[in-house]
C-alpha cells in the first residue's frame, strides 16, 4: 500500500497559497501573539511591583503576618458584600461587649478598691460594711 | 480532714501526670505557630490573595444568609 506524499509547494484550494507559506504566517502570527503576552505581562508585574513597594506588603507581612492576614480576610468579606448583614452586626455587638468589658472593668476595680480603701480607713461600723460591699463587688468583678 | 488529704493528693497526681502531656501540647502549639508564621513570610502573596478570596466567599454566605 502506497501512501500519497503531501508536496509541501502543492497550492491549496482554499486560498491559493503553498502549505509553507500558510506555516510562516501562522508562526509569525503566534510570534506577534506571544510578544504581545510577554509585554502585558512584564507590565502588569511592574505595576504590582510598584504598587506593592508603595503598600510595603512584605514588611507589613514580615512584622505583623497574622494582623496582615486578618486584614486581607476582612478585605474579602467586605468586597464579598458581608459588610451589612445579621453576621457583621453579631460580630460587632460581640467586639464591642469585649471591649467594652476589657476597658470597664480594670477601672471599675480600680474605682472600688479605692472606695473600699477610703472607707476602710474611715472610723465607724458604715464604713467597714461599705468597704464590705466594695470587696464583694470587686471580687464579683 | 483524711479526706482532704485523699483529693489533695489525688489532684496532686492528676496534675503531675497532665503537665507533661500540656508541656508537649504547648511546644507543638509553638513549633505550628512558628511554622505558619515563617510560611506566611514566605508566601505573602498568596496568603493574602488565599485570605481576600476566603473573606470574599465567606462574605457572600453571610450575605446569602
Amino acid at each position: 500500500m502506497e501512501t500519497p506524499e503531501k508536496n509541501p509547494s502543492e497550492k491549496s484550494p482554499a486560498n491559493g497559497r503553498t502549505a509553507d507559506e500558510n506555516a510562516h504566517s501562522l508562526g509569525q502570527r503566534i510570534d506577534r501573539v506571544s510578544g504581545s503576552a510577554q509585554e502585558a505581562w512584564g507590565q502588569t508585574r511592574d505595576a504590582f511591583s510598584d504598587l506593592s513597594d508603595a503598600i510595603d506588603i512584605k514588611g507589613r507581612v514580615r512584622r505583623q503576618p497574622y494582623g496582615t492576614l486578618a486584614a486581607a480576610l476582612g478585605i474579602g468579606y467586605v468586597l464579598g458584600g458581608g459588610i451589612f448583614t445579621p453576621l457583621t452586626s453579631r460580630i460587632v455587638r460581640l467586639a464591642l461587649r469585649i471591649g467594652v468589658r476589657a476597658a470597664f472593668l480594670p477601672l471599675l476595680k480600680d474605682q472600688v478598691a479605692g472606695l473600699a480603701d477610703a472607707l476602710a480607713d474611715g472610723d465607724g461600723d458604715g464604713a467597714g460594711r461599705a468597704a464590705g460591699k466594695g470587696h464583694k463587688a470587686s471580687k464579683r468583678t | 480532714m483524711e479526706m482532704t488529704d485523699q483529693i489533695e493528693a489525688t489532684a496532686r497526681e492528676i496534675g503531675e501526670r497532665v503537665r507533661p502531656q500540656l508541656e508537649d501540647a504547648k511546644r507543638r502549639l509553638s513549633s505550628a505557630n512558628d511554622k505558619v508564621i515563617e510560611y506566611i513570610k514566605e508566601n505573602p502573596g498568596t496568603c493574602l490573595l488565599g485570605a481576600v478570596a476566603l473573606g470574599f466567599i465567606v462574605g457572600k454566605i453571610a450575605r446569602r444568609a
